[in-house]
């Protein structure tokens, strides 16, 4: 059994017309037992750069820790906030610095880089990035997801039709995958406002 | 000296993804035409459908030597069972003739995915469509649409998005064909492989489909990317 497979997890971020969404599912589990139906994947860098962190939870729970405190590094540094490029780059060294004793993660990284333009990438668990200007998916339902948003995904949608894409896409990939679940966290970006919800789903 | 283990196995994944759809008077029943071993491509050209009776079509994605040799024998048998009986089989006894078929071949399994795909001919159902979806040993199940191959996780999950097929657990028993009409469900396999396509490498280079409905069985094909 693979550790990554350990925890479950589902992770999807989109781009759309000067927005961005970014969905996790909401269930921790310690193989086929469930322990939480409310755990957070998805963390706040800043208003407008985001990040999911699927695989194995403690290493995400790490991870997040250390880019916090990188992050808050940087901007002291900086006077500014890191742009979502950047901090691509940082998790990539971050990542590739434990090449040979890895974290068990696959990060989502979304963001609005400079003029507000959406920004989306994902890695491998050595830093390996992956940039695209669709989607990205990540986690024990990631093949389930690419077909979903290749399926469901139109170039430059609006905020409230981007927002009702990504949530179909993330509930009907993760009812085909046993270790996703328990409803949907999405967040929304635009260059003026962050809006969180919660998805109900079937709770199995 | 240690137990060794084969490095010889008598299988091979010629990848491909399969999909059926049933309707209310028609079933939809598709397959790309790659066939791979490895990395490689070996044809783009290869049908993985039999029409097996009238109104019987079989879609099988897996190791194409057994699934050659399963559609010999499917198709032997009903060709016994015409002489018996004088008629053709319907599409419920054909799934139970091959869910029997694989279970035979329990321990050393036909490497087979299977959608069976047709019209009922019984009481009030005739002419409905019906799709039963196996396992390699054949487990098999009545559904409302189903995939099986390289791209079934990727299709699946799209196709309960937009069918969304009642629990079969349900009671009283709901009815599992989508209300959809045939030319939507044609255009809804055209994206399942489209999209499949792009994500999968053992899917693409052309699509067969083939529409069952009252009026016959129809063939049409669209192009993949060949990539």
């Amino acid at each position: 059994m693979s550790i990554f497979e350990y925890n479950g997890s589902a992770l999807v971020a989109m781009v759309g017309k000067n927005c961005f969404a970014i969905a996790s599912d909401r269930r921790l589990g310690v193989q086929l037992q469930t322990i939480a139906t409310d755990f957070q994947k998805i963390y706040r860098i800043h208003n407008k750069l985001f990040i999911g962190l699927a695989g194995l939870a403690t290493d995400a729970q790490t991870l997040y820790q250390r880019l916090v405190f990188r992050n808050k590094l940087y901007h002291l540094r900086e006077e500014r906030d890191m742009k979502p490029e950047t901090f691509a780059s940082l998790v990539s060294a971050v990542l590739y610095e434990k090449r040979f004793g890895p974290y068990f993660c696959q990060p989502v990284i979304a963001g609005l880089g400079d003029d507000d333009k959406p920004f989306i990438c994902t890695m491998d668990s050595i830093g390996a990035k992956e940039l695209a200007k669709d989607f990205v998916v990540a986690g024990t339902a990631s093949e389930s997801l690419y077909g979903a948003c290749e399926s469901m995904f139109k170039p430059d949608m609006e905020a409230e039709e981007l927002f009702e894409t990504i949530s179909q896409a993330l509930i009907s990939a993760v009812d085909r995958d046993c270790l996703s679940g328990w409803g949907g966290h999405v967040y929304l970006v635009t260059p003026t406002e962050v809006t969180e919800r919660i998805l109900k789903g079937r709770m199995d | 000296m240690p137990k060794q283990q084969a490095n010889w196995s008598p299988y091979d994944n010629n990848g491909g993804t399969c999909v059926a759809i049933a309707g209310a008077d028609y079933c939809v029943i598709a397959a790309d035409t790659r066939m791979s071993t490895g990395y490689s491509i070996l044809t783009r050209d290869y049908s993985k459908i039999i029409q097996l009776a009238d109104k019987s079509v079989m879609a099988s994605s897996g190791f194409q030597a057994d699934v050659r040799a399963l559609q010999k024998v499917l198709a032997a048998r009903h060709l016994l069972y015409q002489h018996q009986h004088n008629k053709q089989m319907s599409c419920p006894a054909m799934a139970q003739l091959l869910s029997n078929t694989l279970y035979f071949k329990r321990f050393f399994p036909y490497y087979s995915f299977n959608v069976l795909g047709g019209l009922d001919s019984e009481g009030k159902c005739k002419g409905k469509g019906c799709v039963f979806t196996y396992d390699a040993v054949g487990s098999y199940e009545r559904v409302g649409y189903s995939a099986q191959g390289s791209g079934a996780t990727l299709i699946t999950p799209f196709l309960d998005n937009q069918l969304k097929s009642p629990s079969p657990l349900l009671l009283p028993a709901k009815d599992a064909v989508t209300p959809l009409s045939e030319i939507e469900a044609i255009d809804l396999v055209k994206t399942c492989f489209a999209s499949a396509t792009e994500r999968d490498i053992y899917t693409g280079d052309k699509v067969e489909m083939l529409v069952l409905n009252a009026s016959g069985i129809r063939q049409e094909f669209m192009e993949l990317r060949k990539d």
